[in-house]
Parts: structure tokens; sequence; C-alpha cells
């Protein structure tokens, strides 16, 4: 039972950058009826967003809306509809809650906004964009929606070469070059059917805005490794879009996240943890149930501090020298291509080979000083769960560290027991003081373990 | 026992024990390479003198291996072969070939790598489009497929050897094809239960042991010696991913009609396309393993277009059905998904717009990969057969 009726410390400097999610959404419908295209786009790890930004083309992530609709518990009638129009229900949830929307908005509403969408809604777009970065779903969604809309889909590649092979200074010169090639192809594209030129300086702008903003949240969050953590992943999830999707200014994004950083950094010094007392400090892998995240409070009133999430929703690791690449596209290319590869060196000098999604986690479980690790295993997301049984006895292998895992999704409420996770939540806490204990007596792992 | 036996007795022979042949070339020195999926390309392996092992399921066999691998909620067809890799079934594979054909293999094949040490092991990236600069990168990536070959064989690569070995893999599939026309006969002269099984038993043969086979098996055909019956039965054709497993099949068959067609991994999708002869084999080898009909790559009729036309972009998509529902002469068509399969899965309502607008009746089925799994849909199966004029 719980000690303490305790509650999560939210950020005062989350809710300005959190309100940046409501304004994304209200520049694509004020776009809509002003008559200037909205694009639809998957995340593409900053592939696309600069080159958006700097075309001045608004856009809307649905995978980002699909979570938002999730949030707000209204997910079930996309759902079935989405259904009843013959897709698998397996498919990735977030696709098919936009399925749904957009099969109701063709069939029941003339090709409207739906009057129930969450936040107003999604505008239609003039295109699309698909990426084939992390999952099958990404590559295929867009395109499934051309029973409904003649709109046309961009389809953008990335590399994604394995640990041993980005050592490969060939196979880091082709992937470069594909991603490279990929940006101009879609600038082109763009160009095209926007009939307007990029402006190339304002372009650079928008890269040198998303690198300091990608900095400066890196190093918010390396904050939280502080004992005890003042950031619980509910405000880390918060504070998400207005670096991973670019939504709104980019330079008062930046405003925010600096006030941001003050926040915590102010907590760090005071000692004030997001959970007090902060009894368990935990990883989270991957996506969390949109629909019940009421759930960590519950988990907080027992203690439970969630310190840090997937390498996937995190900022890439600051790559040194970017600022010397003076050709504009060169430099986006590696900052993106960065994102997935920027733990290769670390998984290879220990001889594993899923440098990123699984071997990451390691990392984090040392420096960020865990007791253990909550995998939330999706019935729906392929992507965010295949490394899971991995990860788990890597985490265990190399550190001792033990971890709990809850099936549910990302969106479908139906799969997810929270009553039952939480019973098994008090049985884990045994597990995390058994293995504290252990890695105490064993000196495990040596340098940077803090425990608790 | 190679000597002795021929077509489709050899064939029953090799199901028998697939590794058998295997553990044979390889006390004479062979080196056998293991590989999942049609987007691996065996000529490079063939020409460095490697044996490409197809490594196949069991639907039989229990998943009791994956615990520390692979989740539940995962392609079940890839959980259960690296199960079976796990269990020792494959103890003689020397190197592994895996392929971004899909995000389930690229994944899996990372966590494969830092579980079992191989001497030999490639990951080859691949683009999901037909971009002229991603098939640049593709090239590129075979290129490096090649010298990690050479590398760890040490030996070189001639162009010549990589040409003979291609002409030998077109010699190949066409011989597949040539089995297939025999299919066009109604009733067929080969049924798709036996169609598998011969393909099931190339997949683990050399190029040239399996051309014989197939040319054995040819004959024995024309000649009316596995015909199974000659009562008139439905003809369907089955698409999916990957069918390797008799069971479905066998359902299909149960209900007095013939798999005469397919367009899967193991069958049509692998064999139907050759490797055009180029002056660069390897130009000839991207162009030819980029534009499989597999649904992880994604085709758009107008690269760049600004308005989409659906009815033309199913087209570009299933038009090759199409053409095999025609020329064999298809009166139904399974759609079979192995559940979890995304590059499937988004297809299938739009693959069913297309069979719909060519008036031809269709079923969607979904299986887990399990012989068990398929008893539920035993009765959908047999209701749509019966409906079939």
């Amino acid at each position: 039972m719980p000690t303490d009726t305790i509650k999560i410390k939210r950020l005062k400097a989350m809710y300005r950058l959190r309100a940046k999610v409501d304004d994304m959404y209200t520049s694509g419908l004020e776009a809509m009826k002003d008559g200037r295209p909205v694009a639809w786009s998957m995340v593409t790890w900053w592939h696309a967003d600069p080159v958006f930004k700097a075309m001045d083309l608004e856009v809307v992530y649905p995978e980002n809306y699909a979570a938002m609709v999730a949030a707000s518990g209204k997910a079930s009638r996309y759902l079935d509809l989405c259904d009843a129009d013959g897709f698998p229900t397996h498919l990735c949830g977030y696709s098919r809650i936009n399925l749904g929307y957009v099969s109701r908005m063709v069939n029941g509403c003339a090709g409207g906004i739906p009057p129930e969408a969450p936040m107003g809604g999604l505008p239609k777009p003039v295109m699309m964009l698909s990426h084939s970065m992390l999952c099958d779903a990404r590559v295929k969604w867009f395109q499934s929606l051309g029973r409904y809309m003649d709109t046309p889909v961009w389809m953008m590649e990335t590399a994604l070469p394995g640990v041993e092979e980005w050592n490969d200074p060939d196979v880091r010169k082709w992937s470069l070059k594909l991603v490279m090639d990929e940006i101009e192809q879609f600038i082109a594209y763009l160009e095209r059917m926007l009939g307007r030129k990029l402006n190339r300086d304002r372009y650079d702008e928008m890269l040198s805005d998303m690198i300091t903003l990608s900095r400066l949240a890196y190093k918010t969050f390396e904050l939280r490794k502080a004992t005890p953590c003042p950031m619980h992943s509910r405000d880390f999830w918060s504070v998400m879009p207005p670096y991973l999707y670019m939504s709104g200014d980019l330079k008062d994004s930046i405003d925010c996240y600096q006030a941001l950083y003050d926040e915590v950094e102010q907590r760090v010094a005071s000692r004030i943890g997001a959970v007090e007392p902060e009894k368990y400090r935990l990883l989270f892998a991957e996506l969390p149930p949109w629909h019940s995240l009421e759930f960590f409070d519950r988990l907080a009133e027992r203690g439970w501090n969630f310190v840090k999430e997937s390498w996937a929703y995190n900022p890439p690791r600051p790559l040194e020298g970017l600022e010397d690449i003076s050709d504009p596209v060169e430099r986006h290319a590696r900052f993106h291509l960065h994102v997935a590869t920027g733990y290769h060196a670390d998984a290879l000098a220990d001889d594993e080979y899923m440098g990123y999604l699984g071997y990451p986690y390691v990392k984090f479980a040392k420096d960020y000083a865990c007791d253990g690790a909550f995998f939330h295993g999706l019935m729906t997301c392929r992507s965010a769960s295949t490394h899971h049984p991995y990860t788990r006895e890597l985490l265990m292998r190399k550190l001792k560290i033990p971890s709990f895992q809850v099936e549910g999704d990302l969106v479908d409420l139906r799969l997810f027991n929270a009553e039952e996770a939480l019973r098994r939540a008090e049985v884990f806490e045994e597990s995390m003081d058994y293995y504290r204990e252990l890695r105490q007596q064993e000196h495990f792992p040596a340098d940077n373990m803090q425990p608790a | 026992m190679l000597d002795t036996l021929h077509g489709m007795s050899r064939v029953s022979q090799v199901l028998a024990d697939r590794s058998a042949r295997i553990r044979e070339l390889k006390a004479q020195g062979k080196k056998a390479v293991g590989y999942f999926c049609s987007y691996v390309p065996v000529e490079i392996l063939t020409a460095m003198d490697l044996v490409p092992v197809r490594i196949l399921g069991d639907m039989d066999e229990p998943v009791t291996e994956m615990d520390t691998v692979l989740p539940t909620s995962f392609c079940p067809f890839l959980r259960n072969c690296i199960n079976t890799v796990f269990r020792g079934r494959y103890d003689f594979l020397d190197g592994v070939v895996g392929a971004h054909s899909c995000d389930a293999q690229e994944k899996s094949i990372h966590v494969w790598k830092s579980k079992i040490k191989y001497e030999f092991y490639h990951y080859l990236d691949m683009p999901a489009t037909l971009h002229p600069w991603g098939a640049d990168m593709y090239r590129s990536s075979l290129e490096k497929f090649k010298s990690s070959c050479e590398a760890w064989t040490g030996k070189p690569l001639s162009g010549e050897a990589l040409e003979a070995s291609i002409l030998a893999h077109n010699r190949h599939r066409s011989l597949v094809r040539e089995l297939y026309e025999l299919k066009r006969f109604d009733p067929p002269l080969v049924s798709g239960s036996d169609t598998l099984r011969i393909l099931t038993a190339i997949s683990g043969l050399p190029v040239d042991e399996g051309s014989a086979l197939l040319e054995a098996v040819i004959q024995e055909a024309r000649a009316g010696k596995i015909q199974a019956d000659t009562q008139d039965k439905k003809r369907i054709l089955v698409v999916g991913a990957c069918l390797d497993a008799l069971p479905l099949i066998r359902l299909i068959e149960d209900f007095d009609a013939d798999v005469v067609m397919d367009d899967n991994c193991m069958g049509a999708r692998t064999y139907f396309r050759d490797v055009s002869i180029t002056k660069d084999p390897m130009q000839g080898l991207a162009s030819r393993y980029l534009d499989l009909t597999c649904a992880r790559t994604f085709r758009e009729t107008v690269a760049g277009e600004f308005r989409k036309d659906h009815a033309a972009d199913l087209e570009t998509r299933f038009a090759h059905l199409g053409n095999y529902i025609e020329k064999w002469r298809v009166e139904g068509v399974v759609i079979q998904l192995v559940r979890f399969c995304d590059p499937f899965g988004y297809e299938v309502p739009e693959l069913k717009d297309y069979l719909n607008s060519i008036n031809i009746p269709n079923l969607y089925l979904e299986t887990e990969y399990t012989t068990g799994s398929l008893a539920p849909l035993k009765t959908r199966l047999q209701t749509f057969l019966e409906t079939l004029l």
C-alpha cells in the first residue's frame, strides 16, 4: 500500500510548451480556412520538418493527433470505423484512428471535419509525407488512404545501417548520400507543388534553430540524472512535440525550453523531485497508454519516478562539428542520420547489435541510476515492442536491472488493464528492492550507478 | 541416395530432412548461409560457392525459445522461423544474411546477431521505394555484400562467376515458371500442395541440383505421374506474404478446390522475375531485387504526382494479379495474411477493391502461423468455396 498520497509535481514551464501542440492544430485549421495549403506528415526525425518550416507550409502530424484523440477518450469511434472498412485490427493504432477519421470525414461528413473531432480536427491536406524510419506502417498507411482521398503521397526514404555496418566508411557515405538526395528531391517536389522556391537562407536558419532547440532539450533532460529526478515522464511527453515536430515558432520554443531548463536546474539545486519521496527510479519503454495517463499518478503514489524514456522520442546526442559543415543539406542530413546511429558505437563496443531502440536503454539505465524498467508492450505497434524481450534480458544480463512488462496499446483502452498492472507493480517492487541490494553487494555496475 | 531417387521421390527425401544434403556438402568443405526472404540476392552466394539455405518455419512446432528474443505481438512466421533456428534445426549454418525488406526482419536480424554468433553475418539495408537515388544506394549495398562475402571466404568474385550464377538462377526460375505452366491445365498437372513441396525442397539445395530436380519433376508431371486426380475443382489463387506450410493449402484442397496460382514469397514472387543480363551484373541484380511484387515496396503510378488516381494506383500495385487470374483461369482469390504483418495488412482493403473491380470473388483470412489457428477458418473457407459458381 502507498505510504503517502503523492502526486507528480508538474513543471510550470511545461504548460507553455504543451500549449504549442494545440497551436499546431489551430494553425492548421486557420490555414485551411484561409485557403492556404496544409500537409500531413509522419514523424520524420527532423528529416523533413526544417524543409516544411522553411517553405512556410502548415503541417500536422496524424500520429500525434491520434495520440490526442486517444488521450481525449474518443478513439473507439474511429477504431470501429477502421475495422468496419476491412483493415486488420492488429495494424498500428495511430493509423487505425486516422483511417477511421478519414473514412468518417469522407463518408459521413461530405469531406468536412467531423464535428466531434478533438482539437477542432485535422484539416484536409494537399499532400501527405510518408517516411521509412522505424516501421512499415509509416510507409504504407498514407498510401492506404488512397481509397478515400486523392491526396498525393510523397515517400521519403532514410538509411538504417546496422551497428557494425555503421563503422564502415562506405556505408556512412552512401547512407549520407541517400539522406541528402531525399532532402533535395523533397524540396524539389514541394517547390513544384507550391509554385515557389525554397528560401535557402530561411532553410539555413531553420536548421540552426532546430539544432539549438535539440541541444537545449538534450541538456535539459540530462538534468534528470539527478537524485531525486526533477522531471517525470509525463512532463517529458508534454514537452516533446515542440522539438520532435518542430511545432510553432522555433525561436519561441527555444525561449520556452530555456525556461524549462532553468526550472529543472533550480529543482536540482534544491533537491526537489518530481515524485517525493522518490522510492524507485524507472525507465519507460516505449509509448505510454495515452488513454490512461492517470495511471502514472497511481504509480507516483507508490514512489515510482519515471526518469527516462526511449531513445526514439528524445533529442539525439549532440553531434560535434555540425556547425562547421557549410552545406546546409549535408548538415541537415548528418543531424538526421545521427538520430538512429548515435548509440551504435556504444553497442558495438559491447558486442550488441540493436544499436537503436534496444541498446540505448543500457546506457540510460546506468546514467540515470535506474532501479527498474517498465515495458509497455503494444499490441498494435511492432516498432515499439519488438525489442522488449531482448532489451529486458539485456538489462538484467548487463546491469542486473529487473523489468516489468505490461501489455496494452497506445490508443486502444480495451487492451489495457490498469488495475491488474497496479497489482503487479506492487509485486515488482520486491524485485527492484532485491536487485538494488544485489547490485550494492556486488558493487555492480562499477562506476556511475548511484543506488537510490 | 542422390543418384537413385528422382522427381517427387527425391522431393519427399529432401523434405524428410532438409539438412541432410547440406551436411553432405559441408562435409565436402562447402559453407551454408541461411536467409529468410526473397530479397536476399542468392546469386552472389552461389557465385561465391556458398550454399544458400532458405530458413523456414514449422507450423506444428511450438515456439518455445523466443521469450528473450521476440515478443508475441510480432510476425508469427518470422518468430517461428527464428525459433527453429534457436532450437538447433539449422545448426549447420556458417552464416546468415538479413535484408531490410520489412521492419520485422530488420529488427529481428539485429537481435539474432546479438544472440547467436556466426562466422559470417551480413545485413543488407535497402530502400522502400523505387526512387532512382534509392536504387543507387541499394546497388552500393549489394557491392558491400559482395565484398563482405569475399572477405569472409578469402576469394575474389569475378564478373564471369557472378554472371554464370545469374544465368544459373535465371534457368532455375524459368523451370519453376515451367512448372507453374502445368498448373494452367484443367485439371492442373501439379496440385497446389505438391507445388509447395517441390518449392520447399529446392529452397535448400544448390541451384543446379534444384534445377535438375525441377526438370525431373516437370517430366513426371507432363507424363501425368504426379497429378492427384482428374476431377473438376475450383481454381484458387492464394495471395500473401510467405506461405511455406502445407496446412492452409490442404485445407483448400479438402473442399474440392486447388491452388493453381499464388503470389507469395515461396512461389511466384520469388521466381517470376529474372535478373536482366547487363554489362554490369550488379545493376541487373539491383533492378531485379528492388522491383519484386512485395507489399513492402512503396509503388507509385507517377512519382511526384500532385493528385492521386486511385484506380491507376490499384492497377500499378495489383495488375500482376489480374494477369495471373486471367492466365490461370482463377475462380476465387484467398487473401492470406499472417497476423501482425503490416506491409500486407495495409493492402487488404485496397486489394479487395481491386479484386472486386475485376469481379473476382475473394476471401480474406488471417492466420497465426499455427495449424491450430486454421481450424476456425474452415467454415469460412468452405462457405466461400461453395459460393464460387
